[in-house]
């Protein structure tokens, strides 16, 4: 049940963080209906991390309340988190934000094939819920990808280019299998290894920006996300900023 | 960049309503961001997006009717003001029958 427990909480993890990362950008994105636009993406991302969070709860054979659900999303130390380096940096730069989110939902869909038929019937059910707003949420990215990357000055090409060469070796922290992932693939819960996305996931990289990178860039590494990143512990701050004033209150 | 009108159709029988317009770059990004402008809480099942330069539009003074052509502004006031007067007339007569 661990190995279990942890692959989708890795799961979970990196979709909480990275909604909370999109959702930041309200009121400040570029224009007002990317402003809505990314920021209902991020909502989307935090919905499927409360289904993975509930799955989680099942596991534990808690009651998945909305406390319980808030203890684990908001309410671990930093070791008991299993989120990735890629959805913890934070930044201020859009062309950073956007190229994650387009190479996040890309990975993101590849994880969801990963568990589309899982033996573990309850993540195969929430990997078909999640499909039909991922295919927006790629078609939104490419949308702006497509008209900043063919139709825009070339700033706007310098910018996503220098965004990619800055987030592209984050990208094997995205790819780090959690601990006892091979037991995983042996009961059939999942079909492969996180980590053999790399190869489609650099290629996929490629297509997209036009770019030959290093196949190499990005590798995933053996950490099995047990250390959080420097950008954990403040981004954590920032999202527990109103929880901490009263962590007494009733929600 | 272009103005957008964005149209609406709720499922069943209703027609597409205007929704609202935005800009935008080009007519995907207009579709990509109407859609959670004006449709993210299914307020539709189908969306047109037009961009403004494609709408044929009439001035208002091409629209601007006479204001001597009562005849075309049959709104039934008249068809009904008669149909009242007969019917009260009719009335009268029946009432004036039981009497007799």
């Amino acid at each position: 049940m661990t190995a279990l427990r942890n692959y989708i909480l890795s799961f979970a993890d990196d979709e909480h963080l990275m909604g909370q990362q999109h959702i930041e950008w309200i009121g400040v994105a570029p224009f007002l209906e990317e402003d809505l636009a990314f920021s209902s993406i991020g909502q989307d991302e935090l919905g499927h991390a409360v289904m993975l969070y509930e799955l989680v709860l099942g596991i534990d054979e808690t009651e998945p309340t909305d406390q319980a659900i808030d203890a684990l999303a908001y309410r671990r130390p930093a070791d008991h988190y299993r989120s990735s380096a890629f959805v913890e940096f934070g930044t201020t730069n859009w062309a950073e934000a956007l190229v994650r989110h387009w190479i996040y939902d890309m990975v993101e869909q590849l994880r969801w094939e990963l568990v589309a038929t899982s033996s573990f019937e309850p993540l195969a059910i929430v990997a078909q819920r999640a499909d039909r707003e991922e295919r927006f949420h790629r078609r939104h990215g490419d949308a702006l990808l497509d008209t900043l990357l063919h139709e825009s000055n070339t700033d706007a090409r310098t910018r996503i280019v220098q965004a990619l060469d800055n987030l592209a070796p984050m990208l094997g922290s995205l790819l780090e299998p959690p601990a006892d992932e091979a037991q995983i693939i042996a009961d059939g819960v999942a079909s492969a290894s996180v980590a053999s996305l790399h190869e489609a996931a650099i290629a996929a990289i490629d297509e997209r920006f036009g770019t030959n990178l290093d196949p190499s860039t990005g590798t995933p590494g053996d950490g099995q996300r047990l250390t959080r990143s420097e950008a954990f512990a403040p981004l954590m701050s920032r999202m527990c900023e109103v929880l901490d004033l009263d962590p007494q209150a009733a929600w | 960049m272009a103005t957008y009108e964005v149209f609406l159709k709720k499922d069943g029988k209703d027609e597409f309503r205007h929704a609202g317009a935005l800009d935008a770059a080009n007519a995907e990004l207009a579709l990509v961001m109407a859609r959670e402008s004006y449709a993210r809480r299914a307020e539709g099942n189908l969306m047109w997006v037009v961009d403004r330069n494609d709408i044929v539009a009439s001035d208002e003074s091409f629209l601007q009717p006479n204001a001597d052509k009562p005849h075309r502004h049959h709104d039934g006031k008249a068809v009904a003001a008669r149909r009242k007067e007969l019917r009260e007339k009719q009335d009268n007569r029946d009432a004036r029958e039981n009497q007799s």
